[in-house]
């Protein structure tokens, strides 16, 4: 009844590295802020106001803004783009 | 930043990507149905704690792109209940499976499909979207053992992974999606034969063993090692039935043009595994016997303002029956003409679209049309060439439209078939 057999876990996920925690920005004042919007409804906005809330309450120097095209991932180029540019990075997820 | 049911999605990703510790600024769902003020006002009350999150957590980017590991670890051999219950019970509390019983993957039955390629276990043959797990051979193979597959099936499903692994494919957006985003297979040349894989009669249903678990085991490898776990990163809001296994082969012998493969570059005698991404098999019952009246009612049926081709441009798929597609040969049409007719016939007055697609239309497709007004005509995909046409199934006046994911491209596999090893 309790016998035991060998069997393969089937599950691989979670086979990347964990990568190097990055620093956490001191503050906001003259930072570079970059916005991915998902190009879901509304999310626009929320950048829009988010980004002026931003530089107006945290002095935040510059808002840089990227909309993807629908489903498809900005790509390793944009990516590497708005690293350059910016001090911090939010991406958007959700409907 | 996400939206409440999106939490779990956005941390299994962030820890699938090696940011275990990435910060997220979750807002209510749904957010897409809130008015203009409503999101100043939502604004208004997250901002304080995005710019916490920006000072308490990581977000200097120094730490460049993710590392994946050189080599796959091994797959981990762990004791489990003999009996076939007892069995299933675990694959159900560690969410092994698809629902369904599933065949227990002993080092025997996992070495016995491993004889079927020469390429090593641990070589990786993709990393599979969204967590990105690393497609091994090995794990593949264990991946086929439970979802029933014979072992000569294994190179279909090594060349399946290739196919996920591409781009083009677009298969972060199919695992996390709140479509009904189902990952389908069709086989082409003499090795769809060889492993009876039903192109005729209910190609698309039950009772043929390949065409069951081949689709099967490509649901398990997109679940156990991409992480696209039903309730966890799969965000469908419904599913379909599809989603257990969709898989055929082209009826060759039926199909009055070229076969798929043939059509995409590859010899006759190749043998190639086609990925597509389907939110559906939706039946064309039609006795329409000369070639415009069936595409005019083809054409209309592909053309309907909620699904997602027409807001990204899309990539749809008809499976023609052979009776359909003789009348279209007969008529002297080759499949090129076919797909520009069914192109230009199926295009959609952007005024059926609701208010806020259309919104998402002038968004994501001004690049390639222009300015889009209501009165704008909007083509299914970019290009007739994008709209792919199979022959398959048996008699009958039935044809079968698979709208596609969004943008998602059809990916196309050679298949490479090893002797067996000893």
């Amino acid at each position: 009844m309790n016998e035991q057999i060998r069997v393969y876990d089937p599950v691989a996920t979670g086979s990347v590295a964990t990568r190097v925690t990055s620093h956490p920005l001191a503050g906001l004042g003259g930072k570079v802020i970059g916005f991915v919007d998902n190009a879901k409804p509304n999310f626009q906005y929320l950048v829009d106001d988010l980004g002026a809330l931003l530089m107006q309450k945290y002095g935040v120097a510059e808002i840089v803004k990227h909309r993807k095209r629908g489903q498809v991932p900005m790509g390793d180029a944009v990516a590497d783009e708005l690293a350059e540019k910016c001090d911090a990075i939010i991406a958007g997820s959700g409907d | 930043m996400v939206t409440t049911a999106f939490t779990g999605l956005g941390h299994a990703q962030a820890k699938a990507l090696g940011h275990p510790e990435l910060p997220l600024a979750v807002i209510p769902h749904p957010f897409g149905l809130r008015t203009r003020a409503e999101v100043t006002a939502l604004a208004a009350q997250c901002v304080d704690e995005v710019a916490r999150l920006l000072c308490e957590a990581g977000a200097d980017a120094e730490s460049g792109k993710a590392q994946a590991t050189a080599r796959a670890k091994r797959a981990q051999l762990v004791d489990a209940p003999l009996d076939t219950d007892g069995f299933n019970m675990l694959c159900m509390e560690r969410q092994w499976g698809d629902g369904l019983p599933v065949i227990a993957p002993t080092p025997e039955k996992v070495a016995a499909m491993l004889r079927h390629t020469k390429r090593a276990p641990d070589e990786i043959v993709a990393r599979i979207a969204p967590a990105y797990g690393a497609a091994t051979v090995e794990y593949i193979a264990i991946n086929a053992v439970m979802a029933g597959c014979y072992p000569e099936y294994l190179p279909v499903l090594i060349a399946a992974a290739e196919a996920m692994g591409d781009p083009a494919l677009n298969l972060q957006s199919m695992q996390a999606t709140t479509n009904p985003a189902a990952v389908g297979l069709i086989l082409n040349g003499p090795l769809a034969q060889r492993l009876k894989v039903n192109s005729g009669g209910n190609c698309l249903g039950p009772g043929t063993w390949a065409n069951a678990t081949l689709g099967r085991a490509v649901r398990l490898i997109l679940q156990n090692i991409g992480g696209g776990l039903p309730g966890d990163m799969d965000k469908s809001t419904h599913g379909q039935p599809a989603k257990f296994t969709l898989c055929c082969a082209e009826n060759e012998a039926a199909n009055p043009w070229e076969p798929l493969h043939v059509e995409r570059g590859y010899a006759p005698e190749d043998s190639t595994i086609t990925l597509i991404g389907a939110l559906g098999t939706w039946n064309m019952n039609t006795h329409a016997k000369d070639a415009p009246d069936l595409l005019r009612v083809i054409a209309d049926t592909m053309t309907y303002p909620t699904g997602s081709d027409y807001v990204n441009g899309g990539a749809p798929w008809l499976m023609l029956c052979p009776e359909h597609a003789h009348i279209l040969k007969q008529a002297g049409l080759s499949k090129a003409d076919v797909k520009r007719q069914l192109w230009e016939l199926s295009k959609l007055a952007a005024t059926r679209l609701s208010a806020k697609d259309l919104g998402r239309v002038q968004a994501d497709r001004r690049a390639e049309l222009g300015e889009i007004v209501r009165e704008t005509m909007l083509p299914i995909s970019v290009k007739p060439e994008d709209i792919t046409i199979v022959v398959a199934g048996g008699t009958g006046t039935h044809s079968v439209y698979l709208p596609a994911s969004g943008r998602v491209h059809s990916v196309t596999r050679k298949i490479t078939i090893d002797k067996p090893r000893e």
